[in-house]
């Protein structure tokens, strides 16, 4: 139903502005503590891409887009194999972190939706 | 009685104004021809040519970009809101123009006019329907052509006989550099109001300026595009064949604005038989088995490219093939016997007449003239011709031959050379 996306209450959230003043301090806190930036991960890396939805948004990417982010897949897997995190210089800054994934999913979801509409559109005489 | 004769006054009027006027709508020309036809089509015809792109395969990558998502709906939505209504949609592209057509049942005009306008005026030209539609339908098209030995010799004929502008390829290049940016600021430059026609058949003048005027309220005023006027240059190429027939292409170009020698002389040496199962009376009607001659005329609005396309099975039939198609080409620029001119002439006004009839030849015959606002109508075509004379016949068909000509062979290495055919 949401997608690869999963269900989010942050579109709410950021509407309200006392409810986004409090609870932005603790998103970034839960985003840190959270330990993929020490793997040099963003956190669109994290979603589940086997699926037909996302490997249609990762191939929206721009090659430059595409080759960073196998590029950081390779850091971190090198990472693991060494059981420890990447040096601190090369952690995910929290300026880095940006959805750089998240809008070619949404206009891949809106297109799956838009399909389905379609799908099982009912058709009505003119009147 | 009066019923009757309100009916007849009614058609006098539908025949005195039976081929269409052009009329321009806040800077977009429209022109409508209704014979009553049970279905309607609209052409939106763009300056948009592969004479006018900055770069090799743009214009073919825009063709392709065709009905792709725009501000009122997506690709999807057009597709099946085009279904539900049951009409058809295609784009195609010439040196000269890009025609995007919708045809279409009367009443779901305000629909389709729509659909074809919003594509010059909204189109969205996003970067993943370049990758995922447009390109592998580019190539694929490229590929095509690049197989059929015919589409390959006039395509690369036209590359040498103009060189650029109208030499440049209907086809994009098999591998290209072409980014969706491209295209987007080809569209920008091309999808003005003074470079946009609408021709409509099958539905009223006054219904459709309506619908154009609205759609483009919003569109800037600018000037339309323009290129380079065209020279002839001529020349020889050979290019190995992917399968076919082997083929080789005899053309020669003249720079100026089509004559009405030239389609005389098309239709003089044309082989189409006007009776089924017999040979006609072309001077090309007896050639070896397995060949094809077929003249090919090609007018455009300063220049125009006439040939002669042999095609056959083997090299040394194409060559015994091409020998006879340059020797009756040759006999014509010397002389024309009266009656032969007269069957010349009377089969070109018949070609002329009755391309009138489908949709098709409609826009093709108003597509040529629309821009430049010369007489659209299909009289002044028909009495150009009857006044071509024997002389005025071979006059033309003479300095057509005393250029260089444009010599392209598609297939084996043994492929005769143009000497070889007594060029």
């Amino acid at each position: 139903m949401f997608g690869p996306l999963g269900l989010s209450l942050a579109p709410y959230v950021k509407s309200s502005r006392t409810l986004s003043k409090w609870v932005t301090p603790l998103a970034k806190w839960y985003a840190n503590a959270m330990g993929y930036r020490k793997y040099g991960f963003k956190y669109d890396d994290l979603i589940t891409e086997e699926n037909d939805e996302m490997q249609r948004a990762i191939n929206r990417l721009t090659p430059r887009e595409r080759y960073d982010r196998a590029f950081r897949f390779k850091r971190a897997s090198q990472a693991s194999v060494l059981h420890a995190p990447l040096p601190k210089e090369e952690w995910t800054k929290e300026s880095e972190d940006v959805r750089y994934l998240e809008p070619h999913i949404q206009s891949v979801m809106q297109e799956v939706k838009e399909r389905r509409d379609w799908d099982t559109l009912v058709v009505e005489r003119r009147k | 009685m009066l019923a009757a004769r309100a009916s007849t006054a009614r058609n006098a009027q539908r025949l005195a104004r039976s081929f269409a006027t052009v009329v321009d709508t806040t800077g977009v020309k429209v022109a409508a021809v209704d014979y009553n036809q049970p279905t309607a089509s609209v052409t939106v015809l763009v300056k948009a040519g592969s004479r006018f792109e900055p770069k090799n395969g743009v214009a073919h990558a825009l063709k392709n970009f065709a009905f792709k998502s725009t501000g009122s709906r997506s690709a999807i939505g057009t597709v099946r809101e085009s279904e539900l209504y049951g009409g058809v949609l295609y784009s195609a592209l010439g040196r000269e123009h890009l025609a995007l057509t919708a045809e279409f049942l009367k009443e779901d005009a305000p629909y389709f006019v729509d659909v074809l306008t919003s594509f010059v005026t909204s189109a969205k030209f996003t970067r993943h329907e370049y990758e995922e539609y447009v390109a592998p339908h580019v190539s694929a098209e490229t590929e095509a052509a690049t197989r059929d030995p015919a589409i390959f010799a006039v395509d690369a004929a036209h590359s040498l006989a103009f060189r650029s502008g109208l030499g440049s390829s209907l086809f994009a290049p098999a591998h290209n550099d072409l980014t969706v940016d491209d295209v987007k600021s080809y569209a920008s430059s091309v999808f003005t109001k003074g470079n946009v026609a609408v021709i409509g058949t099958g539905i009223d003048q006054s219904t459709l300026t309506a619908l154009v005027e609205k759609a483009f309220a919003k569109v800037a005023e600018t000037s339309a595009v323009s290129a380079p006027s065209s020279k002839y240059f001529g020349g020889e190429t050979r290019v190995a064949g992917h399968g076919g027939p082997q083929t080789v292409f005899v053309g020669f170009g003249t720079a100026g604005s089509p004559s009405a020698e030239h389609a005389a002389l098309a239709a003089h040496l044309s082989t189409t038989p006007s009776v089924k199962w017999s040979k006609g009376l072309s001077p090309l009607s007896s050639l070896p088995e397995e060949t094809s001659v077929r003249p090919v005329y090609l007018p455009y609005s300063d220049a125009s490219l006439f040939g002669l396309l042999v095609q056959g099975s083997t090299p040394s039939k194409v060559k015994e093939a091409g020998q006879a198609a340059v020797a009756a080409l040759k006999a014509a620029s010397k002389s024309i016997k009266a009656e032969e001119l007269k069957t010349a002439v009377a089969k070109a006004k018949f070609a002329a007449a009755s391309s009138v009839d489908t949709r098709e030849g409609l826009v093709r015959t108003l597509g040529s003239k629309i821009f430049s606002s010369t007489d659209a109508s299909l009289a002044a075509t028909l009495s150009s011709l009857d006044a071509v004379d024997a002389s005025a016949f071979s006059k033309a068909t003479a300095a057509l031959l005393s250029a260089k000509p444009t010599y392209v062979a598609v297939g084996d290495a043994k492929l005769p050379y143009a000497d070889e055919l007594g060029l």
